[in-house]
């Protein structure tokens, strides 16, 4: 592959098309494949062999694919724009594009991120330009896919979850500001009869994104569902992607579940050890929990996971109350919970925020019982104060 | 501040704002323009339109002169006009100063002094003519506007990368508005040391953690060491915090023998007395001829919203403006007071 002549090249992708192989000339126009270090396909004008040779559209498509010298000399701001031609491609309704297709949207997100790195270093363009125009192409690839009706063997519908799968990724990268477009992308997969037919591998990415999407909306059980399926059909050897998925799912899941805290082990195995200390501070430690939140701030908050893990506060006011009353009265002073925040280090609060904070456990309805400003105690129920967490939604 | 031909067409076509024509001559058949005092107005792009000419461009310097003369002149000065009009007037002009701004693609420090004292001006406007009719102001509309300045404000600051020392103000201003936004949230948490740590943005991350922890009793004395034009960002939360504090007090104190001291649950709330008793009856909770207020979770009920009139909440805003000719261009350069 990386000594034949153009012509060679050429004549085995007119050869892949005519014979309908799809894969293999998806390999042609990929960039992981070796024939790109090939330093005979790195033309600057092969629109006239190509035309000699192939047929429309592949005949520009090919020789856009083949500006390959910009990638060769890293200038990804130029492979972009090339790769933006081959994309275009896409939409001309030819069989068995799925293949190609899934190759050179790969390269354009690639491209594209390569491009925005090198745009920032120089401090060119705004940040996210590339990505969003290469958002456009993808999405109109989408489209397409979306709206082919050829018979179900040979449906580009086939292509959608792979091209929904990049925009996440591109739409995650852009942030906040862009999660609102996934919406589409997840109505029209959910409607979609294919919907869990896809391969496993894109099922779990696919999920993966979801769950996330999901947790930024604060729709916490199904992100716990959706990050669940992800990780247990996670294929076993890809412990990265694995650890992904936790950074994830283990805040949800101490969310919901509060009497479910990862092991120890878990934490270990998968290098997550940052979880460690907010997982035993959540049982009633309140000034553990601010230290731990403090200490790995950095990490929680560039992971998009910090707003959510500050929630878990309520819960350990419930745990740390919770010790107090298991003294065997059902009546306490309220003066003994500003007592305990203290002894936490909870600086600036006073007594009327106090009873704020357990008016708060009630509502929601982790205590039982009620407070008596007259008497200033809480009063909770004889049986039952403290519901168990795993009960409440 | 407006291009010499427009400033003809609009004297001939009879089309000049009152606060741009010679004094004593509004009520002329003709009224006369003051090229002192006209301002070129906004004009809605159009197909079949000709486009701007570029001598009618007003270039950064003059762009901020107009700003300023906007706001310190009309905005700022007492007027008989309503304010409603002043505003109308006001956000006309400051829509065209946009549309030059972006059409010579004004960026940096530049283009952060002109949305600055814009920006200040709408969230001013949000809190003093709440309430208005509709006809005469539409919160919506000032929100998306301001929105839109905000946002491009604090990309300016981003982009260029440089301490500036408006920034911190802003900031903590974006946050106080967009309390109940994840999104402006995770932003400040993304922001330099240096800012995060600053004490307006410290405060109003505070005040929006006690959102998050939904404790209205923290939100609302935190709030207490606002200035005012920070307590005008983050006003229209207000009413929905109060009313969240007596339903979370509904179920809290629910017990048959409740007694709450209004004047305790008015000092909470910060309101006078009165008025937390007239919250307190639009929710459905009784106070009783002791002036005990009687919670309880069955007799809460949700105050119907044109119920709610934040205009009534307005007096201990009010208490702390200062100067609005220097809190609208000059910003945070006064003290908080309590």
């Amino acid at each position: 592959m990386a000594h034949i002549t153009i012509n060679q090249y050429l004549q085995q992708i007119y050869e892949a098309i005519d014979n309908h192989e799809g894969s293999f000339c998806a390999e042609l126009l990929s960039f992981k494949h070796p024939h790109v270090a090939n330093p005979r396909l790195q033309l600057a004008n092969p629109e006239d062999k190509c035309q000699q040779i192939l047929e429309p559209p592949y005949d520009e498509m090919v020789a856009a694919h083949l500006c390959t010298y910009a990638v060769a000399n890293h200038d990804f701001v130029e492979a972009y724009k090339f790769q933006t031609l081959v994309v275009a491609f896409q939409s001309h309704k030819e069989e068995n594009a799925l293949p190609i297709m899934s190759a050179v949207t790969l390269d354009l997100r690639i491209f594209a991120n390569n491009a925005e790195q090198q745009l920032q270093k120089k401090g060119k363009g705004h940040p996210g330009e590339m990505l969003e125009k290469a958002a456009e192409q993808l999405m109109s690839c989408f489209r397409v896919c979306a709206s082919d009706r050829a018979g179900i063997d040979d449906s580009k519908k086939w292509g959608m979850m792979f091209l929904s799968n990049q925009l996440f990724k591109i739409y995650f990268k852009l942030q906040i500001n862009k999660l609102h477009l996934c919406k589409p992308l997840i109505r029209a997969i959910d409607s979609s009869n294919l919907k869990n037919d896809y391969s496993q591998a894109q099922k779990v990415t696919y999920k993966y994104y979801v769950g996330r999407k999901a947790m930024f909306d604060s729709d916490f059980k199904p992100a716990e569902e959706f990050l669940s399926f992800a990780f247990h059909h996670c294929h076993r050897s890809s412990q990265k992607n694995k650890r992904m998925i936790l950074i994830y799912l283990l805040p949800v899941k101490m969310l919901l579940f509060q009497g479910h805290m990862p092991t120890h082990q878990l934490l270990r195995k998968y290098d997550l050890m940052q979880f460690s200390d907010v997982t035993k501070a959540v049982e009633g430690n309140l000034l553990l929990l601010n230290e731990a939140l403090s200490k790995h701030e950095t990490f929680f908050i560039r992971c998009g996971i910090f707003l959510i893990l500050e929630k878990l506060k309520i819960i350990t006011y419930r745990n740390l109350f919770k010790k107090y009353l298991l003294l065997k009265t059902h009546q306490l002073p309220l003066d003994a919970f500003l007592v305990s925040l203290k002894m936490m280090q909870v600086e600036d609060v006073d007594l009327d925020e106090v009873q704020c904070i357990l008016a708060n456990l009630i509502y929601m309805g982790h205590i039982k019982g009620y407070i008596s400003h007259q008497h200033q105690k809480l009063v909770v129920s004889k049986q039952n104060p403290f519901p168990p967490l795993s009960c409440l939604s | 501040m407006c291009p010499v031909q427009e400033l003809q067409d609009r004297v001939a076509q009879n089309r000049l704002h009152h606060f741009e024509m010679v004094p004593g001559t509004e009520k002329d058949r003709r009224p006369k323009g003051d090229p002192l005092r006209a301002v070129k107005e906004y004009a809605r792009p159009a197909a079949g339109k000709d486009a701007t000419n570029p001598t009618d461009l007003r270039p950064p310097a003059v762009l901020l002169k107009t700003v300023h003369y906007l706001i310190n002149e009309i905005a700022a000065t007492p007027s008989r006009h309503p304010w409603t009009e002043v505003y109308g007037f006001v956000f006309d002009r400051l829509r065209s100063v946009k549309q030059d701004m972006i059409i010579q693609r004004v960026s940096g420090s530049e283009c952060a002094a002109l949305l600055e004292p814009i920006v200040r001006f709408l969230i001013y406007a949000s809190y003093r003519l709440c309430g208005e009719p509709l006809r005469l102001y539409d919160p919506r509309i000032n929100d998306t506007h301001l929105q839109e300045y905000l946002s491009w404000l604090l990309d300016c600051y981003t982009a260029d990368g440089g301490p500036n020392p408006n920034q911190e103000e802003f900031q903590a201003l974006g946050l106080l508005y967009n309390l109940d936004s994840m999104r402006a949230r995770q932003h400040a948490m993304e922001l330099p040391q240096q800012l995060r740590t600053s004490s307006s943005v410290t405060l109003a991350m505070s005040i929006g953690q006690a959102f998050l922890e939904r404790n209205p009793v923290r939100l609302l004395r935190l709030a207490g060491g606002l200035s005012f034009l920070q307590t005008c960002a983050l006003h229209r939360h207000l009413v929905a915090c109060r009313r969240d504090l007596l339903l979370i007090y509904s179920h809290g104190f629910s017990s048959r023998n409740c007694r709450f001291p209004l004047d305790r649950l008015a000092r909470l709330l910060h309101l006078d007395s009165a008025l937390a008793a007239q919250l307190c009856q639009l929710c459905g909770l009784r106070v009783d001829l002791e002036n005990q207020v009687l919670f309880s979770k069955s007799a809460f009920v949700e105050p119907k919203q044109t119920s709610l009139d934040c205009k009534l909440y307005h007096r201990k805003i009010s208490e702390k403006q200062t100067s609005l000719s220097r809190l609208l261009l000059r910003g945070l350069h006064e003290t908080n007071t309590d």
